[in-house]
């Protein structure tokens, strides 16, 4: 009976795919160690430079950790991270002239397994963009406090946060140079879809959704 | 359309090269970017190789400093490990004071470390503003790396001053801190004077003795309590 439902020439899907790599491409984040490890130096750099007198009583130590931690922050971010969660990686290059270029790359969209996922580019965009701001928290209130020594260290966090932050930047705008008309047409994309969640019946609203992913 | 092209290329066989024009030229093929492995599936494999690779690439630099007088490592393949493994060395040597409580050698250790990086970075920017054309991390990464001689110099100092205070000692001390600071100017302005043109030279490189020899009267006056 059930031969006379199927018929010999349909077509019977065979799965190749192993379990683990089906598993592994359904997982909402397929780089567990990177995405931990973005977050790690990031945020026990700030965590230490904020308890650093619980821990020790020597500035010293605390100094030297936390500039450890901010430098492998930035090496992690710059080299390995932002590569495997988003795709996208900066570095600079000296040709036989001597001249000095920085090159942009981002990685077409791809369906390939290895992949990220939009959970873990949520992840790396928000480490991205909220440390640098805290660090620039830091900085006000060194300065404000009188705490000087401090700030040597918090400048260099800025900086070396700032850098991985603009450098991302640039390579997720890709073609585009003009910064204000990039944060025009971001702006005017969120605005959209605010009002749509008021408004669902408002059309063309998907082609607007589609182009922010 | 022959008729058309015909008076295009009436004159070619006019035309002819004599032996003496030199006919050359150069082919510059853009340099090859460092191949990370963009879709490497093992993270840890990468990560190790990329890990590895970063420290041999430390590791000469510091030979070349210290062994060879010109070299292109430092200047096209530069970063900024070496400068702040170094400073951060220099930084923990020159501390004084004891350790317990506020005097625990705090602000030394940040003197040192402002000095250095600010240095660097007016150096830098002295450069550039003279016209030379060496990029401003590459300039960073030079003076960073060149520090190391002055490094051997302190770890000798303080080793002859385990041997305790006198004027042998201290003779042994200046001439150690002098040849090592002789060394650093050297190694640094072999790189940073070719950058220069001709007439700026000595305007260039007058900063860059003037930065060592502050770290080396750092070094000369250190007295451990």
């Amino acid at each position: 009976m059930k031969q006379a439902l199927v018929d010999d020439t349909e077509d019977v899907s065979l799965d190749f795919c192993n379990e683990e790599e089906l598993a592994f491409s359904k997982a909402k984040i397929r780089h567990p160690l990177a995405t931990f490890f973005h977050l790690f130096f990031r945020v026990s750099a700030i965590v230490v430079y904020v308890c650093c007198d619980w821990f020790s009583r020597s500035f010293v130590g605390c100094f030297i950790t936390v500039l450890l931690l901010l430098a492998f922050d930035f090496w992690s971010v710059k080299n390995v991270t932002g590569r495997l969660m988003v795709g996208l990686r900066w570095w600079n290059q000296i040709d036989e002239d001597g001249k000095s270029h920085w090159i942009f790359e981002a990685r077409k969209v791809s369906e390939s397994p290895t992949a990220a996922t939009e959970a873990e580019a949520r992840i790396f965009w928000l480490g991205l963009v909220v440390c640098p701001g805290i660090w620039t928290a830091f900085f006000f209130s060194t300065l404000f406090s009188l705490k000087l020594k401090w700030l040597a260290l918090v400048i260099a966090g800025i900086s070396l946060q700032a850098a991985n932050l603009y450098g991302y930047i640039l390579c997720k705008m890709g073609g585009e140079s003009d910064i204000s008309k990039v944060a025009a047409s971001f702006l005017s994309q969120t605005v959209f879809q605010t009002a749509s969640t008021d408004d669902p019946q408002k059309p063309g609203l998907d082609v607007l959704e589609l182009r922010q992913h | 359309m022959a008729e058309a092209e015909e008076p295009l290329f009436v004159g070619l066989s006019d035309i002819s090269i004599s032996q003496d024009i030199p006919i050359g030229g150069e082919i510059t093929i853009p340099m090859r970017s460092h191949t990370q492995e963009f879709d490497s599936s093992t993270l840890n494999e990468s990560v190790r190789n990329t890990i590895m690779h970063d420290l041999k690439a430390v590791g000469k630099k510091f030979m070349h400093v210290l062994y060879s007088r010109k070299s292109n490592t430092l200047l096209r393949d530069w970063d900024l490990w070496g400068p702040l493994i170094l400073c951060v060395t220099l930084a923990l040597m020159l501390q004084r004071g004891t350790v317990d409580g506020e005097k625990d050698g705090g602000p030394q250790f940040a003197e040192v470390f402002v000095i250095v990086w600010f240095g660097a970075v007016t150096i830098t920017l002295n450069s550039k503003l003279l016209g030379g054309n060496i990029s401003f991390f590459q300039s960073l990464c030079v003076l960073g790396y060149c520090i190391l001689p002055l490094i051997v110099a302190m770890m000798i100092c303080r080793l002859v001053l385990l041997a305790g205070p006198g004027p042998v000692n201290f003779m042994i001390w200046l001439f150690v801190v002098a040849v090592m600071f002789a060394w650093s100017v050297i190694a640094s302005t072999a790189f940073l004077a070719d950058s220069q043109p001709p007439n700026h030279k000595i305007l260039a490189v007058y900063p860059v003795f003037q930065f060592y020899f502050v770290i080396s009267w750092m070094i000369l006056t250190f007295t451990p309590q």
